[in-house]
């Protein structure tokens, strides 16, 4: 994989992570003491991920400062920052920055100056978390200064007993031998390696060993590293990376979690420097906390009064590769960690090019496989016939497997409002709560994608115009809290989505009357309950008496409804005063492939999506009684209005003695189709039609058929509203 | 789309025409070259660079409600592709469909909203070199057609060949906003529909 490509994949995942961030963090206010363990892990899964990636591609703009952020959700997890309201709202606005650094990072391959006073504006915030949780335990004068490296040591109060240092990185303190450059060894080659077995927290450059430029020779190595490094990898794995330079370099590996007579014992090796000196650099770079350090060195003297001679078996003891039971544990846990990480991610990442052009293929497959089946059946061989329609039915499997592939649960869509609710509920002063039922509905990718802004708009006019205010609902007896709720479901054919309150509700004359002094509606226009709630969704409508900074401008509404006639949807809007308002959008499943119906008229072939198809009668004319244009025939009881193709769509042709009706059923009416044949069942690929055909109204699409000649589908939802509007106007005559 | 010729339902036409996709590929792909074709005894052509195929008429599927110059639909190797009559788009009385009637593929627009067209033609001639200063403007008046369909008149020895603008002649916008207009009244189509329907979707057995 090359940088780039592995760069895309990081922005990629990165912005997964966050949103699983997001998520995360709007449930923790409304979760139990149980289960907050477990999400305040998942959220510093989730920064320490972006975080560890960044710092492999360099990214320091996104590392500095996530890790800040990193270091606040670890305090949390482990109990020393309560959760509240505020912090959440802070951690919420960082995971906001953290996006924003992302996304000028892909960009612009570098993060904007506003973001990085932004980043420094928002640790001083973090800041004040932090310095409350370190309660008097220990110095916390390591908050940055803005603008200098963020990077900053766990400084956890710490427990008298405990001898182990609070660190779950490796440290590596590395000095190259002089020679280094002279045998072929550059420095940097060991360190990039050092990445393909984990990540590189901190590095620190020591340049004590610089000489005066007089005696400075270019071929010689003067540098040393200490580095803190996060890896599951075996204390013998990580000796291996430097397994060509350890004989002239001088090498100290200690474990995660090591005790603390390890870091003294590296302290007193490393003999050409002051204790004072490596002290300072192991803080530096995050190994030790100031505390811990006061420790060990108070330790050393006492050990050193005590014991002469145990320093040298000490320092010979550490270099072998004993673990101890601490760093066994230690490395389990971090391998356990990434294991649960991976299994998460057994999903793998296609282009959706990739996957629209197998579902041509499938497509055309299906077809082929109908033709030949035909064919089959025109040749009479029952063999043939027979291995023809057991093909048809992996096909059949085929098309199910690969159409889901495109299915996506809408439950992510819907989880992105529970920030939006929860931002907008802040602004307005309201008690909102959002309600979610139905996130595992499946539906079309291509239609998740565009049915994000609509959504958005329907969700913000709930919360702003749909809910009154706190004193309102107190004042009408409702709960103080508001709820919206978004649900999904199938309904024949359709995706249904709901976008519903349970605030004032729609006042229809109110609607009315406004519309009338808008112009929208005529004076003496006799409209229906349902018409007149659709006018809310007209361009230049609002009702909100007052304009506010959120929603009440008149544009959106509308929005909403070109969107959802984009996508050969409708909307419906339910409400009752003081009860709420539930709109719903209703869209087809756009496959690519439907079942289908196919019908014959005159030469013609139409195809019907099956699943709308009620049944099938025999058609009588004696029977048809006829009112203001509309012809009706009695089906069992009930009144059937019938659409006749042939006349609705001009066909020519003999009209045969015999004909069928079929009884569609859309949009709760059901209406009968006067066809001349029936032709059966008819697996459908869906093909546009293309911009020539954009008004055509009737026709939903067209597909090829087994012969290779093109059928039109029928857009039975459209024909069906035809009727009922016809029906309307008659009514109001 | 994919370009897998061998598998056509509809095969490229290659006995009765001169002209075959091969043949046009062979030519190659000169600015200066013109597809000529016959419409009712006058001669036009069409840059070459646009024109994908050229296709036997065949199986075709008429679209209801569309306006007349609108032919039907066709399956292009499992896409389906709008057809127009160019005759009536012209104007004209619609040309009997005989064993030589063709439908040349052509592609339009620009990157994003590229997509194709079919254009029903009396008969396909030949593939032509026309320089830039051998074409005339288009005269002021006296053609049959429409002005601004044509981009200039090709001077042949001393014959013209009346080169079309095949954004004009196939402007998506002109041939769906004609289809909106005639959808304000649906109810009356079929009576219109009934007079002069001589090319009407009896497919020419040839």
């Amino acid at each position: 994989m090359s940088m780039e490509a592995a760069l895309q994949t990081y922005f990629t995942e990165a912005r997964e992570m966050l949103e699983d961030m997001e998520a995360q963090l709007l449930e923790i206010e409304h979760q139990d003491a149980d289960a907050l363990p477990e999400t305040l892990n998942a959220i510093f899964r989730a920064a320490h991920t972006v975080k560890g990636s960044a710092s492999l591609f360099g990214l320091d703009g996104i590392v500095d400062f996530t890790h800040v952020v990193e270091n606040l959700l670890d305090r949390m997890r482990d109990g020393d920052v309560g959760v509240s309201p505020e912090l959440v709202s802070l951690l919420l606005r960082c995971q906001d920055h953290i996006a924003t650094l992302v996304d000028e990072t892909e960009a612009d391959g570098e993060v904007s100056e506003d973001s990085r006073i932004l980043s420094r504006a928002l640790i001083v915030e973090l800041g004040a978390y932090l310095d409350e949780g370190a309660g008097s335990a220990s110095d916390t004068s390591g908050l940055p200064a803005a603008g200098k490296e963020v990077e900053q040591a766990h400084d956890y109060p710490e427990d008298e007993n405990d001898d182990t240092v609070d660190n779950d990185c490796w440290h590596i303190s590395l000095r190259f031998g002089r020679n280094s450059f002279r045998d072929g060894m550059d420095p940097i080659s060991f360190l990039r390696f050092l990445e393909n077995i984990g990540t590189v927290r901190h590095i620190l450059i020591l340049d004590d060993w610089l000489p005066d430029l007089a005696d400075y020779d270019p071929e010689d190595c003067y540098l040393g590293f200490e580095i803190r490094f996060m890896s599951s990898a075996t204390k013998k794995e990580i000796e291996d990376v430097f397994e060509f330079i350890r004989e002239d370099s001088d090498i100290h590996i200690l474990a995660p979690y090591s005790r603390l007579s390890d870091y003294i014992d590296l302290i007193e090796s490393m003999s050409e420097e002051s204790d004072r000196r490596i002290g300072e650099i192991l803080i530096e770079c995050g190994a030790l906390t100031e505390a811990e350090l006061a420790k060990a060195l108070a330790l050393q003297a006492a050990a050193e009064e005590a014991d002469q001679s145990r320093r040298l078996g000490e320092i010979v003891a550490q270099d072998d590769d004993r673990l101890t039971p601490v760093v066994d544990a230690a490395a389990q846990k971090q391998t356990q960690m990434r294991d649960a990480i991976n299994r998460k991610q057994k999903s793998l990442r296609v282009d959706a090019d990739k996957l629209d052009h197998l579902i041509n293929l499938v497509g055309e497959l299906v077809t082929a496989g109908a033709g030949t089946f035909l064919q089959a059946q025109i040749l009479g061989n029952a063999e043939l016939i027979e291995s023809m329609s057991k093909l048809n039915d992996l096909l059949e499997e085929m098309r199910d497997a690969s159409l889901k592939l495109r299915m996506v649960a809408i439950g992510a869509t819907f989880s992105k409002f529970q920030r939006v609710v929860r931002d907008m509920a802040a602004d307005l002063d309201k008690e909102v709560d959002l309600a979610i039922t139905g996130a595992d509905t499946e539906l079309d990718k291509s239609v998740v994608e565009k049915i994000g802004d609509p959504l958005m708009h329907l969700v913000r006019n709930a919360v702003d115009h749909g809910l009154e205010s706190s004193a309102e609902r107190e004042a009408a007896g409702k709960p103080l809290t508001g709820t919206i709720s978004l649900n999904a479901y199938h309904d024949s054919g359709n995706i249904v989505i709901e976008v519903g309150d349970d605030g004032r509700g729609l006042d229809p004359d109110k609607i009315l009357a406004k519309a009338r002094e808008k112009g929208l509606v005529g004076e003496d226009q006799q409209l229906s309950r349902a018409e007149i709630f659709d006018l809310i969704l007209r361009p230049g409508f609002s009702t909100a008496e007052q304009v506010s900074n959120i929603s009440g401008r008149g544009v959106g509404m509308d929005v909403v409804r070109r969107n959802v006639i984009e996508m050969r949807g409708r909307t419906e809007i339910d409400s009752a005063p003081g009860e709420g308002t539930t709109i719903r959008i209703i869209l087809p499943l756009t496959l690519a492939i439907i079942d289908g119906f196919v019908v014959g008229v005159g030469k013609a072939a139409f195809v019907v999506p099956l699943d709308v198809v009620q049944e099938c009668v025999e058609f009588s004319e004696v029977d048809q009684t006829e009112r203001d244009g509309q012809t009706y025939i009695n089906l069992r009881g009930n009144v059937l209005p019938l659409v006749n193709i042939r006349h609705r769509f001009g066909v020519q042709g003999e009209r045969p003695k015999r004909r069928s009706v079929v009884v569609v059923k859309a949009e709760g009416q059901s209406v009968g189709l006067v066809v001349d044949r029936l032709m059966g069942e008819f697996q459908t690929v869906i093909k546009p039609l293309g911009p020539v055909f954009t008004g055509l109204s009737g026709i939903s699409g067209s597909t090829i058929m087994g012969s290779g000649e093109v059928a039109l589908i029928l857009d039975v939802q459209g024909l069906v509203q035809q009727i009922t509007r016809g029906e309307r106007t008659a009514a109001n005559h | 789309m994919t370009q897998t010729n061998t598998k056509s339902s509809l095969p490229v036409k290659g006995q009765s025409t001169a002209v075959t996709a091969a043949g046009l590929a062979a030519a190659g792909s000169d600015e200066n070259q013109y597809l000529t074709f016959k419409l009712q005894s006058e001669t036009y052509a069409f840059g070459i660079l646009n024109v994908k195929e050229i296709l036997e008429y065949g199986k075709i599927t008429k679209v209801p409600m569309m306006p007349d110059f609108i032919q039907g639909v066709i399956n292009l190797r499992g896409e389906v592709v709008p057809v127009v009559n160019l005759a009536r788009r012209f104007g004209l009385k619609a040309s009997e469909i005989t064993k030589r009637t063709c439908v040349v593929i052509i592609e339009i627009g620009a990157e994003e909203a590229r997509h194709e067209l079919g254009v029903m033609v009396d008969s396909v001639s030949e593939v032509l070199e026309i320089e830039d200063d051998q074409i005339r403007p288009a005269p002021g008046f006296g053609a049959r057609i429409r002005n601004d369909f044509i981009r200039g008149m090709g001077k042949l020895n001393d014959d013209f060949v009346i080169i079309l603008d095949q954004d004009k002649v196939l402007s998506v916008d002109e041939l769906a906003a004609v289809q909106q207009v005639r959808d304000m009244a649906p109810a009356h189509l079929p009576e219109e529909d009934d007079d002069d329907d001589s090319g009407e979707a009896e497919p020419g057995k040839g």
